[in-house]
């Protein structure tokens, strides 16, 4: 967590006495808590992502767009937020559905205060992670995209381990110019050695060293 | 007898013809015969006329008395013997019965009697010297001895005795038993001591001079001829209670009718007119009576019927012995039939009781039918009701649990914000109107659901109809947790909404159906709203309920209010026909169709409208 942000909870239920004593609680937490009394109103007000993280607490039955509806639209929008399901008695089966296609948790209700606190905060604590993850990735991907394909090039080869004189041979150019291309390349991305390297292309792609 | 000997004239006769035809001798004797054979018959025809005569001095007496008559009679009736059979009261009964005479000459009394026994019919009566009326003839006197000052009225006989030939005697007691009933003596009950003498009279005259008796009774006229006779010293003997008639003679009662000369019953009219024609021509006798038309006994059998007498002796056969002999048979078909119409009586009697305990009983039996068929029905309300619940359980558990939850998170928040120091006023106050909002709502549902389930007794009460849809679609609302929308369309106008009904039976027909709505709609998932209208059909109100679904099969169409069909695997089917037999114990109808435009069913019923103050309802009474 960076600085003192407040992680900021989305609550969905078309139940508002209920929607409402969840605020009220998470409140008590010092989080922030808005409640949405339906899908579509979570939809249309689409907030961005809280830098102080945050989840979202989703009714597994809701009129409409039922709640794994809204998980599937938002995971198809790349939605950042961890989604904990409410479930009724019997829903069992929605909420594995739910967790198989990526939920936090589910909560039967009624449930305790403390349990749901508990899952929340978990959820919160991931969606921090996961948003730390995130800028650090796109960070990378900055940093790499200030070099030209051929420093990328030269910069991808190196992370790999490769000498100046192999990196010569395979792009067939002396070692001399491998030698400019690496000294801007270090300057770049201000990194000071080759394992360096390799950690910042990795977190930009993790498939980058393939 | 004469037919036998006429017929044995004729071979006589034949005898003759048969001799030489042509003589003239034989031709006189011819012309003769015919003449000859009736004379013959004539002669030996001559029939007797047999005449009963009462002999009531005696036979001697009587003898004497009426010989001149046959004699006079014979005279008058050619070819005819005349024969006087002179006879007592009963002999003349008794010869008249056996047919042995053809004529009676009796006293008034005992023509009456005799009338009324054997049919005789009177052709004369007999006047008395100086008498003009045949009517009024006979009469009696009572005598007494001339020093026997003490009796001068038939009253001072009270207590005395009184001499007279018989009680079967006409003047000589009879007349005299009438006057002195008249006079309020009644000789029967002993008020005068009587002395029956017999025939002849003379021997009531002797007992009254002898003074064997205070007084005698003897026919009229007879005292004065036996004083002309010189029998009897004129005088010594005189008439009590003279009365005035126009009789010669002294004499103490009423004139009755003469003596009776009447034909028997079988003697030929003309022989009667025959006898009648000789008497009318006869001279008087020598006592100066003679015949004249038959006078008038009405006079005799009403003094018969006075003293109960003669054909009216029945009269006094007053003893319920004396009845029961003589109408026996009458009495005991009279009996009979009072029993068996006693029989009879009880007999229906009986069977009406018996058919009306069978009534009662067969009453009582269908009130307690009808009691355990109304508990029944109510039993199976309540069953159908709980099983609305426990279709409904699990979503009203998630319902219930809502507020509950609310409430526990509300209250823990506190805590929480308690323990962190951070409890504001305005955050204690929203929880708190929270924690009491909620409350409150979980008790509603609990409420309604309580009521719901409660086994009741029937009400009636006025409701506005739109209110029991409303109320009864949020109940629906609040039990299904994401339930259907339901869409009112409500058509009734202000003064046409209300109606007579048991609200929560009528909600519960409205549950039923809003469920079985959802139901229809889960099974496809249709997300329309279940159509809810409300409209006035003629006098009622009619709620429909279309939902979206697949509609229902035909072969499903027919069962549907069918009690325990079902298309549901958990359900009772209960349901539709609870809702009917509610319905229609509102006076009400109902029913269900596939909806126009598919898919989609419409299940209705109607209720009859109250007419409200504020209507100007035609209908109403």
């Amino acid at each position: 967590m960076t600085g003192n942000e407040v992680p900021v909870i989305h609550v969905v239920d078309d139940e508002a006495p209920f929607r409402r004593s969840l605020l009220f609680l998470l409140e008590s937490m010092g989080w922030t808590a808005v409640g949405h009394e339906s899908a579509e109103a979570f939809l249309l007000a689409a907030p961005s992502f809280p830098a102080g993280g945050g989840c979202l607490v989703l009714d597994i039955r809701m009129p409409r767009i039922s709640g794994l509806e809204l998980q599937r639209r938002l995971q198809a929008g790349g939605s950042p937020f961890p989604i904990i399901f409410m479930t009724g008695h019997g829903d069992v089966e929605l909420a594995v559905q739910a967790m198989k296609a990526g939920a936090i948790d589910f909560l039967q209700k009624p449930f305790k205060d403390q349990l749901f606190l508990d899952t929340v905060e978990r959820a919160v604590h991931i969606s921090c992670e996961r948003y730390l993850e995130t800028c650090r990735h796109q960070e990378a991907q900055q940093v790499l995209e200030r070099l030209s394909v051929r420093e990328r090039e030269v910069a991808r080869l190196l992370a790999q381990g490769l000498a100046n004189k192999e990196v010569a041979r395979l792009l067939r150019i002396s070692d001399n110019t491998v030698h400019v291309h690496r000294q801007h390349v270090m300057e770049k991305t201000g990194t000071g050695s080759a394992a360096e390297l390799a950690r910042l292309i990795l977190r930009a792609d993790p498939g980058g060293l393939d | 007898m004469s037919l036998v000997r006429l017929s044995g004239e004729f071979p006589d006769a034949a005898l003759l013809e048969s001799g030489p035809m042509n003589s003239p001798v034989a031709r006189f004797f011819r012309r003769l015969l015919p003449l000859l054979l009736l004379f013959t018959a004539a002669v030996q025809a001559q029939e007797s006329v047999r005449i009963g005569v009462l002999a009531w001095q005696g036979l001697e007496e009587a003898e004497v008395h009426w010989s001149s008559l046959a004699g006079q009679l014979e005279k008058r009736l050619p070819g005819k013997r005349v024969e006087l059979i002179h006879t007592d009261l009963a002999g003349m009964a008794a010869a008249l019965r056996a047919r042995e005479l053809d004529f009676v000459m009796t006293n008034p009394g005992h023509y009456v009697m005799l009338e009324a026994e054997t049919g005789i019919s009177r052709i004369a009566t007999q006047v008395g010297s100086g008498f003009a009326d045949p009517a009024h003839v006979v009469g009696s006197a009572v005598v007494v001895r001339r020093e026997r000052s003490d009796i001068a009225s038939l009253e001072d006989l009270r207590g005395k005795r009184l001499a007279a030939v018989s009680p079967d005697a006409f003047g000589g007691y009879q007349v005299i038993w009438a006057e002195l009933r008249r006079a309020g003596l009644d000789p029967e009950r002993g008020q005068v001591a009587l002395q029956f003498t017999d025939f002849p009279m003379a021997r009531v005259i002797d007992a009254v001079r002898k003074g064997e008796a205070d007084a005698g009774v003897l026919r009229a006229c007879l005292l004065e001829h036996l004083e002309r006779e010189g029998v009897l010293p004129p005088g010594e003997l005189q008439v009590v209670a003279v009365r005035s008639t126009s009789s010669p003679c002294r004499v103490s009662s009423p004139l009755y009718p003469g003596w009776a000369f009447a034909a028997a019953a079988g003697t030929p009219p003309a022989l009667a007119r025959d006898v009648l024609l000789a008497l009318l021509s006869l001279a008087p006798d020598a006592t100066g009576s003679s015949w004249s038309v038959p006078a008038d006994y009405h006079a005799v059998y009403a003094l018969f019927r006075e003293l109960q007498i003669g054909p009216y002796a029945v009269l006094r056969e007053t003893a319920w012995s004396s009845l029961a002999r003589r109408y026996w048979p009458w009495l005991a078909g009279l009996l009979c039939l009072l029993l068996a119409g006693g029989a009879y009586t009880l007999h229906v009697e009986h069977l009406v009781q018996r058919r009306t305990r069978e009534l009662s009983r067969a009453l009582d039996e269908r009130h307690r039918l009808e009691a355990t068929l109304q508990a029944g029905q109510q039993q199976m309300e309540h069953l159908s009701r709980l099983s609305i619940l426990g279709e409904l359980a699990g979503t009203l558990a998630h319902e219930l649990n809502q507020p509950l939850a609310a409430i526990g998170n509300y209250a823990r928040s506190l805590l929480r914000r308690q323990q962190r120091d951070q409890l504001s006023a305005s955050a204690l106050q929203q929880a708190a109107e929270e924690i009491a909002g909620e409350s409150e709502r979980a008790a509603g549902i609990l409420a309604g659901i309580r009521a719901f389930a409660r086994k009741r007794a029937r009400v009636r009460e006025v409701c506005d109809m739109t209110e029991l849809v409303r109320e009864a679609a949020g109940l629906m609302r609040g039990m299904t947790a994401g339930g259907p929308k339901i869409e009112l369309v409500d058509t009734l106008p202000e003064q046409q909404r209300h109606v007579c009904v048991d609200p929560l039976q009528i909600q519960q027909v409205l549950l039923n159906l809003f469920k079985n709505a959802w139901d229809a709609q889960q099974g496809v998932h249709v997300e329309a709203p279940i159509e809810v209208t409300l409209q006035v059909v003629d006098t009622t109100c009619r709620i429909a309920v279309r939902d979206h679904g697949v509609g229902l099969a035909p072969e499903v169409d027919a069962h549907l209010f069918e009690a325990f069909f079902t298309t549901k695997p958990e359900g009772l089917g209960l349901g539709l026909s609870i809702c009917k037999t509610i319905v229609e114990a509102h006076a009400g109808e109902m029913g269900g169709q596939p909806a126009v435009p598919g898919p989609g069913t419409v299940f209705w019923f109607s209720l009859p409208l109250l007419a409200t103050s504020g209507a100007v309802s035609g209908e109403e009474k």
